[in-house]
């Protein structure tokens, strides 16, 4: 019964221990010891009165109509106190640019930095942990993808916002990025924001993708969805062998552009309040729109359905090539029998060259798809004719009408 | 305190006080109390309620580590520490689909000593489940779920009570799964509420009443609460009284043999207590038996001994748990998506043994499957809760082997359970640490799969 009463004080010593060491745990958290540095920073910069206004324990903003708590401010204490544009981190001003159309009482922190506003502690607060699939986009990351700019892929989160909007002030990458994707066509293919065509996937919300569906095999680099993007836009068919997506020759800080555009696409919570008046849904100009229903429903849509257009424009039906690597098909008529020797019907019963392995491997016509063919571009040259005799017929009024002057365009002279 | 008026009047005086050992007693820190009489024992215990759940002496048998290993009591003791910390926990958690998630992020990074409740509160729930089982455990194979030939005896009631109470325990912790409401919340629940949709025939219906509806949403998680935080430990306190009032009524089954060879030694004299007279009770029950025994040489008084111990196991379970929490935290997934499937996909750690039955018994040949859901989900797990039912009427060994660990007599069905308690865990370790995406076997010296970061 000795050894029982022993046990008894070793158990409660014991018990006392493990308290004391999750009260040691509780009672020091990160966050007193930055607010005591930036006591003595302010302090020292801007005087003691300043200092006493230093706040202590948990700050937090409460962005209520997204439902979402910011306590960044706890150790980034310097946000918005001006004076501090100097100061270490955490303790620097914020810059007074993004926040005259951004309240930071109004947006938080996270919505546009990332990271994880509830936690208090920083490897938490950052979100650079298991579990947290939104992380800080930090000037380390763009360290780690070498690209120039320290807060580029903050633009991604810009564009959760401001997704429908073609130019927005700060997003120079992602600007670029969506002029480009208008170039290239990619709505050819690929649905985006519901519009576009269907022979690809379905862009809209691609950010979403988990990594467990994308193929990290071929990857050479660092094995991370950026990464993957980057490199499949670059040469699709060295990532995915049978893909049909042509090689548009981006270059590699295009091709990133392209890849953080595509990653900010996904689905959001942000409230309607908060979000941009102007640009709550993806409108096309007139003229893009025109040139989609000609591309979809026109009388050339069979060379969309068919992929035809991937390589080849067939201009007087309106269908225009990302690419451009093969003739424009609206000359075939012609084109064919000058550099084959054959009828159309005849070249595309019996094609020779590059023809004839697309036609067996990646695009497979039957009978009648290979007369539908040929009969609608017959009716492309006769249309191509058409265009050009009006063509002529205008320019030539053009010149009659309109005396040329000594500034004319260069592109004019050209021409002529 | 009582106590210091029952002092020997001669303690008071000079010459008693010069008697008394100077210097350091362990007695006087550990515990202040030490009843002078069996008298003021006795009183002691009937006048305190929390005495009275002991008898006033107990048997040097019955505190013994080696035979119960306190399981009950450290079972017992989270129950109560799992009350304390969740009604804390209630405080700051918020049953609702839109901010469950977010309150228990608050908890964990705003609230004091909340991410130590927390920890505490899982740490504890996981060990109460495994203390059950291995207390049940115990008790098959000491053979205990039988009488000892004692008076009003009728030990399977409580083996039932406590079969009950295990069933209920893993539903407690099943309800508890959910409310996090992050990814592993989600689809823990999802698998486990899928393995119950298997009951042929009512499976669906089974399955909605579990939901309160056909998917996981706000009804399945005020549900779960309410069956959480209420209903499920009002229960299982219920039972949890009964189960210890059996106890004082049945007798520790290591007394009854003490009990048995004593009595065997009938030319021994025996105290005159002779509460059998006139019939008016026939035979004598266990705690009569029981204080028949020679009580110098096998018992010692309740208070303090069996207190003190109860305070130390208490302790140091308290001590294991906290220091648990502090070392491994409780994790929090992202916040549940029913879009967003994890894989693999995996019931809580305790019916993982079910999910891996279910995921072998589903053989697929060519576009032909067999759906293993029943076997593995159904049948195999009310068998065997039907055999636990049953066993006290299986089990033919004499009384001399109750109480008794690993009894010859016994080793038949000794055998088939541990046999069959290796398998579940076995199971379940295979199930929790060597399945992988798409349920594949992940040897431990083959590295785990991870998925590339997005950026």
């Amino acid at each position: 019964m000795k050894r029982d009463q022993l046990m008894l004080l070793v158990s409660g010593v014991l018990s006392l221990l493990a308290l004391g060491w999750a009260t040691q745990r509780n009672a020091s958290p990160g966050y007193l010891e930055y607010q005591a540095e930036f006591r003595i920073l302010v302090e020292e910069q801007l005087g003691p009165e300043k200092a006493a206004a230093v706040p202590a324990g948990v700050q937090q903003i409460w962005v209520e109509p997204a439902s979402r708590v910011d306590r960044c401010i706890s150790c980034h204490l310097g946000v918005t106190w001006a004076g501090l544009d100097d100061a270490p981190e955490p303790f620097r001003s914020h810059p007074t640019g993004p926040l005259e159309n951004h309240p930071i009482e109004k947006f938080g922190c996270t919505l546009c930095h990332g990271g994880q506003g509830s936690a208090t502690g920083l490897k938490d607060a950052h979100g650079w942990i298991k579990h947290w699939e939104d992380p800080l986009l930090d000037s380390q990351l763009a360290e780690d993808y070498k690209i120039p700019e320290p807060y580029a892929f903050m633009e991604m989160k810009c564009n959760t916002c401001h997704r429908f909007d073609r130019e927005v002030e700060g997003m120079s990458r992602l600007n670029l990025a969506k002029q480009i994707v208008n170039e290239k066509g990619c709505r050819a293919c690929h649905t985006i924001n519901s519009r576009g065509g269907t022979i690809g996937p379905d862009l809209t919300d691609i950010g979403d993708k988990h990594p467990e569906q994308y193929d990290f095999e071929r990857l050479t680099n660092f094995p991370s969805v950026f990464n993957w993007q980057v490199g499949h836009l670059q040469d699709p068919k060295a990532y995915t062998s049978d893909s049909i997506m042509p090689n548009f020759g981006l270059k590699t800080d295009e091709a990133q552009a392209v890849t953080m555009l595509m990653l900010s696409w996904r689905k959001h919570d942000v409230p309607l309040e908060l979000l941009p008046i102007t640009g709550l849904k993806d409108e096309p100009t007139e003229a893009e729109a025109a040139r989609e229903k000609m591309m979809l429903e026109g009388d050339g849509r069979f060379f969309v359905e068919n992929t035809c257009f991937i390589c080849h424009d067939v201009s007087s039906l309106g269908i225009f090539s990302a690419t451009k690597i093969g003739p424009d098909l609206a000359q075939a008529a012609e084109d064919v029998p000058r550099r084959f020797g054959r009828t159309l019907e005849d070249f595309l019963a019996n094609p020779s060259g590059t023809m004839a392995v697309v036609l067996s491997k990646q695009i497979i016509l039957t009978d009648e798809d290979k007369a539908e063919a040929a009969r609608l571009m017959h009716l492309a040259y006769e249309k191509f004719k058409q265009q050009k005799a009006d063509a002529e017929k205008e320019t030539d009024a053009a010149t009659s009408t309109v005396p040329a002057s000594d500034g004319e365009p260069a592109s004019q002279t050209h021409e002529n | 305190m009582k106590s210091r008026t029952l002092k020997n009047p001669e303690d008071l005086t000079e010459a008693g006080a010069a008697r008394k050992p100077a210097g350091f007693r362990l007695a006087d820190w550990s515990w202040s109390w030490s009843p002078r009489s069996e008298r003021e024992a006795g009183d002691a215990v009937v006048t305190n309620f929390l005495l009275h759940w002991f008898p006033n002496k107990i048997s040097l048998a019955s505190l013994s580590v080696k035979y119960s290993f306190w399981l009950g009591t450290i079972t017992a003791f989270l129950f109560f520490y799992l009350v304390f910390t969740g009604v804390i926990l209630m405080f700051h958690y918020i049953p609702s689909v839109e901010r469950a998630y977010a309150s228990i992020k608050d908890i964990e990074f705003a609230i004091s000593y909340g991410a130590f409740l927390r920890a505490s509160h899982r740490i504890a729930a996981h060990m109460m489940v495994a203390m059950v089982f291995l207390h049940m455990v115990r008790v098959f194979l000491t053979g205990s779920y039988r009488n000892g030939g004692l008076a009003r005896q009728f030990r399977p009631l409580n083996w039932w009570i406590g079969l009950v109470l295990l069933v209920l325990t893993l539903f407690l912790s099943f309800t508890g799964y959910l409310l996090p409401w992050d990814q592993l919340a989600y689809w823990a629940i999802t698998v486990g509420t899928n393995i119950a949709q298997a009951v042929p025939g009512y499976g669906d219906e089974i399955r909605f009443f579990l939901l309160g509806g056909n998917e996981i949403n706000q009804n399945t998680l005020i549900r779960f609460y309410v069956l959480h935080c209420m209903f499920l430990p009002l229960i299982v306190t219920g039972l949890f009284l009964w189960h210890m009032w059996r106890i004082r009524k049945d007798g520790m089954a290591c007394d009854d043999r003490l009990a048995l060879e004593e009595r065997a030694q009938e030319s021994r004299p025996t105290p005159s207590k002779t509460y059998s007279l006139l019939g008016v009770t026939a035979g004598r029950t266990a705690t009569v038996e029981a204080s028949l025994v020679d009580e110098d040489k096998h018992k010692v008084r309740a208070v303090p001994a069996v207190v003190r111990r109860i305070t130390i196991v208490c302790l140091l379970t308290f001590a294991l748990t906290s220091a648990l929490a502090v070392w491994l935290g409780s994790p929090l997934e992202e916040a549940a998506n029913p879009m967003v499937t994890p894989n693999p996909a995996k019931a809580p750690w305790y019916f993982l043994w079910l999910q891996e039955l279910v995921a072998i018994t589903t053989i697929r040949l060519g576009g032909f499957t067999i759906n293993g859901g029943f076997l593995g989900g159904v049948l195999i797990p009310s068998a065997m809760l039907l055999w636990g039912f049953l066993t006290p009427f299986i089990d033919k060994s004499s009384r001399s082997a109750v109480g008794v660990w690993f009894s010859r007599e016994r080793r038949l069905q000794n055998t088939i359970f541990i046999i069959v308690c290796l398998a579940v865990i076995a199971l379940t370790y295979l199930g929790t640490y060597m399945r992988g995406p798409y349920w594949t076997v992940i040897w431990p010296w083959q590295a785990w799969p991870e998925f590339p970061p997005q950026l």
